[in-house]
């Protein structure tokens, strides 16, 4: 979670469970497949409305499917990645989402594939420059 | 509706457990954040 905090970002989780779940699923422990410890607030979205909103609802099962949303201090969504049911995500590739646009917030560069903090972003007013160096 | 980027994203104030106690947590508490905000479907499950 420090990874988060030292960039800004907090993290939420919702599912369609209700808060009472919740609440047993955080006092379970983990070799119990619960998530006793976890720092972050779990919502409790029990009426469906929220996950019908971000478009993550799937009206068969009734459940989110696993819809990650990355929302600036403004509250507009800067990227979205949506999982179906059996796949999880990955930390890493948030983290580099997130460096990847406070990078461009903070000095108006593009960060083009692969990019990832540390590498050479794209100067708009300068492109020609970057790929003389860097296109294979 | 959906969600599009570029465009504010749903407002929303949800019950919630947050560090083991019930509260209510809306969108608007995270201005001035960046939010990574994630949809699971299941407890108990992984995520």
């Amino acid at each position: 979670m420090s990874e988060f905090e030292q960039r800004n970002a907090a993290v939420a989780a919702v599912s369609t469970d209700s808060k009472f779940s919740h609440k047993a699923w955080l006092a379970t422990p983990r070799k119990k497949g619960g998530i006793e410890g976890c720092k972050y607030p779990l919502l409790a979205d029990f009426t469906k409305k929220v996950s019908a909103d971000y478009g993550v609802l799937q009206e068969a099962s009734g459940v989110a499917v696993r819809g990650l949303f990355l929302i600036n201090p403004d509250g507009v969504t800067e990227a979205i990645l949506v999982n179906n049911l059996p796949i999880g995500r990955n930390v890493d590739e948030v983290l580099r989402l997130l460096d990847a646009f406070q990078e461009h917030q903070k000095n108006g560069v593009v960060c083009p594939i692969g990019w990832a903090k540390g590498k050479e972003a794209i100067n708009p007013a300068q492109a020609a420059a970057w790929f003389e160096k860097h296109a294979k | 509706m959906s969600v599009r980027v570029g465009e504010k994203a749903p407002e929303f104030t949800l019950d919630a457990v947050v560090k083991g106690d019930f509260k209510s947590v809306s969108l608007k508490d995270y201005r001035g954040k960046w939010l990574v905000l994630f949809f699971y479907p299941l407890d108990f499950t992984f995520v």
